[in-house]
């Protein structure tokens, strides 16, 4: 056969034996052999090279042996790389070359591989604090290629942070590190070996390539998919497009840049090419309630006294009783609807952006003497830095059309200068909103689409820069850019008339 | 002019406070007052502040998106950043004023800053599209006067005080309320002009995305009922197989 001889021009020589088995008694077991220039020996650590593949899997070799048909198997216990179980990690820190033990009981684990699988050897090594560890000396950390001292359990997909006592039937102890020097000189550089198997590889050399394609890795790979690409679509997605942009980055067989680039930085060009506008738009002078204080009447103040101005009312807490604690149970909205109906629904604003709906309930007992429900409305991208806004319910509406008036007329002024707004609120509730721009369809699909809409429940994704949708995506960043500018000029501007107005302020 | 608390122990304060309030109240008051002034020994102050330290700690973990669809429901939010990590909440912020077409916002509460810090991280850097293309979402950090049922800020006083025509800075209080409502129809102005852009830009990638849509339909039609390959023959052309 072609492929007998072809293999057979690879330095191959059986080294010390260790034992047979097998129903037969045919299978001899071996400890080391010696393969293609280079020395094994059994719990060595070793590249796999798959053909497509940028980067070799890597494993631990437990058993050796050859059948009786002269074929020659290794059992091969895999590390992960933390690119492959990314989804695992979460956003856990791993080192630049670290490795985990693949450990537990499942698919994935080990594989039995062809030995003419084997691309060279690895140097991992073990900086695991565990007891039965030899801790690795300074330099032969700096000659380890990889690092590990955590596991990977492939029956619960998780992170162990211990080696398990056996792993696939091979006691911790031959897993970590070995007492006695490590043979790091036995690993020749890595990538002067790599290029020798690369050479081989590329070579017009089939029967290799043949020997390799028996998917003696696809037993890896299937594995490695299950434990990965489950449910979120999604996560498949990324990991495709993260491999991916490996690949490409990577030159064939360079494999001295082992920074795995988890976050494939792209900047997106169009922020940087958006020109300054002087978009200011005109405000129109029309005002919502242009209410002026009348010169009418004026109120005496509460305190009775017209001698004393500047009197501070410090915020007492309103007496327990008050505080109907009960009726907290309806949801806000409900209150807020049943209040704007009965028209006892008031909007407060210019209220320092940092109040709480408590603090604003306490303002409103001391000025008014009245108790109510406030709630300030949370803030938004949108919502302007200079002030807050606040939705309060008074029990009556009297009581609400009292105190707006009264704010109308004479100012209720709170620290920093700020006096108080007030006005019968014009709330709009969110309904059933239809009309959202930015989400295209096509007719035809249109139908079908709002259906699944309803049910849909993982219906996004990243975009992929070879791809419309990404062209007008970016179409959108730039509107979005421009809107956040203009809303910028203006904020600074209203921030100005503000300071402005508050410098005249007599009293602070 | 402002007179502290201490100032305001004077015996003449204190006439006048319990003219004001009677006594039962007075004394809650002296309770108040006295709660705020040995804020170490009490252990309501001191309760208000691990609050408040609870409360800065989930801001740091929460992520603010905007420019949601408002087709999209919680689940979907869930589903979306689940894969930056655990999601512990998901509060839709609502939109009581404004007008009804502007897109919806959230804030989703992560497990650690960190996750919030990668989701942000990854929607800003890529277009992240949630039901529905191709408006991409945003993403910031969350800020305290997002949420609307914090705690108070411990140590912090409000005071207020009533000013009429007779002080002198009652024609600058009403000029400041003016500004404001100003400002406001400034805000609603310019986010009317948005919405508009928002639409004719919506409105003219439809039309491009349509007219793609029929010039590769045609393109499929004409190769799969056999007019291309028999043109092809005719002129004796390959045809190209996309």
């Amino acid at each position: 056969m072609v492929e007998a001889e072809k293999v057979d021009s690879i330095e191959f020589k059986w080294g010390k034996k260790r034992g047979v088995g097998g129903k037969k008694k045919d299978i001899q077991f071996y400890e080391s052999f010696f393969y293609d220039g280079v020395d094994y020996t059994l719990y060595d650590s070793v590249y796999m090279y798959k053909e497509g593949e940028t980067e070799p899997y890597i494993g631990k070799l437990i058993k050796i042996w050859e059948n009786a048909d002269k074929t020659k198997k290794v059992k091969v216990l895999w590390f992960f790389r933390p690119r492959e179980i990314s989804y695992y990690l979460g956003d856990e820190k791993t080192h630049m070359n670290e490795l985990f033990l693949a450990s537990g009981e499942g698919v994935g684990n080990a594989n039995v591989n062809p030995l003419e699988a084997i691309a060279g050897k690895c140097n991992v090594v073990c900086i695991s604090k565990d007891s039965r560890n030899p801790q690795p000396s300074d330099e032969e950390l700096q000659e380890a290629d990889f690092v590990f001292y955590r596991a990977f359990d492939v029956g619960n997909c998780r992170i162990l942070d211990k080696i398990d006592e056996k792993i696939a039937g091979i006691e911790a102890k031959f897993l970590l590190n070995r007492v006695g020097n490590q043979n790091s000189s036995g690993a020749p550089k890595l990538d002067s070996n790599m290029k020798e198997v690369s050479g081989n590889a590329v070579a017009t050399d089939d029967t290799r390539i043949l020997a390799k394609k028996e998917s003696y890795l696809g037993d890896k790979a299937a594995s490695s998919s299950g434990v990965q690409f489950d449910e979120v679509a999604k996560t498949n997605e990324r990991q495709v497009l993260v491999e991916e942009k490996l690949k490409a980055a990577k030159a064939y067989g360079d494999l001295d840049d082992r920074s795995y680039k988890l976050r494939p930085d792209l900047t997106k060009d169009p922020h940087e090419t958006i020109n300054a506008l002087s978009e200011k738009p005109k405000p129109d002078e029309k005002l919502a309630n242009g209410k002026f204080p009348e010169a009418s009447l004026r109120h005496p103040s509460e305190e009775g006294s017209d001698t004393n101005y500047y009197k501070i009312q410090e915020p007492i807490q309103r007496p327990e009783t008050d505080r109907s604690k009960w009726f907290r149970g309806l949801p806000w909205e409900e209150r807020m609807q049943t209040a704007h109906e009965q028209g006892t629904l008031v909007l407060l604003q210019n209220l320092d952006p940092s109040y709480t709906s408590a603090e604003v309930e306490d303002i409103i007992w001391q000025a008014f003497k009245k108790s109510c429900t406030a709630k300030m409305i949370q803030r938004t991208a949108r919502s302007s830095p200079h002030y807050g806004q606040a939705f309060v319910i008074f029990q009556k509406r009297e009581v609400a059309e009292m105190a707006v008036a009264k704010l109308d007329e004479v100012c209720l002024m709170l620290s920093n200068g700020r006096p108080l707004v007030g006005s019968i609120a014009a709330a709009c509730f969110p309904g059933k909103q239809s009309t959202f721009f930015g989400h295209l369809t096509i007719n035809k699909l249109r139908i079908h689409m709002q259906r699944e809409m309803k049910e849909a429940v993982s219906t996004s994704h990243c975009s992929q820069p070879n791809t419309l949708e990404y062209d007008m995506a970016m179409e959108w960043c730039l509107l979005q850019e421009r809107s956040d500018l203009a809303l910028r000029k203006l904020r600074q501007q209203q921030g100005q008339e503000l300071r402005k107005l508050r410098a005249t302020l007599k009293s602070k | 002019m402002d007179m502290t608390l201490v100032e305001k122990a004077n015996y003449d304060g204190m006439c006048f406070w319990t003219e004001k309030l009677g006594m039962s109240n007075l004394f809650r008051f002296w309770m108040y007052v006295y709660r705020l002034s040995v804020p170490s020994y009490m252990d309501s102050t001191s309760t208000a502040e691990t609050d408040y330290a609870v409360f800065l700690e989930k801001v740091k973990r929460t992520v603010y998106i905007d420019n949601l669809s408002p087709q999209v429901t919680e689940s979907v939010v869930r589903t979306a950043l689940g894969q930056f990590g655990t999601v512990k909440n998901v509060q839709f912020i609502p939109n009581y004023t404004g007008p009804k077409n502007i897109p919806c916002c959230a804030l989703v509460e992560m497990e650690c800053p960190r996750q919030a810090k990668a989701v942000v991280l990854e929607i800003t850097q890529f277009p992240f599209m949630m039901s529905g293309m191709p408006r991409p979402v945003r993403a910031f950090r969350a800020e305290e006067e997002m949420f609307d049922d914090r705690p108070i800020k411990p140590g912090r006083r409000i005071q207020c005080r009533w000013v009429d025509r007779k002080d002198p800075d009652f024609e600058v209080a009403s000029k400041i309320k003016h500004l404001v409502r100003k400002h406001a129809a400034e805000d609603l102005f310019l986010l009317q002009q948005q919405l508009a852009q928002e639409e004719k830009l919506a409105k003219q990638q439809d039309e491009t995305l349509k007219a793609n849509y029929k010039k590769f339909s045609i393109i499929d039609n004409v190769v799969s009922d056999g007019t291309a390959p028999g043109l092809a023959k005719l002129y004796n052309m390959k045809v190209f197989d996309a």
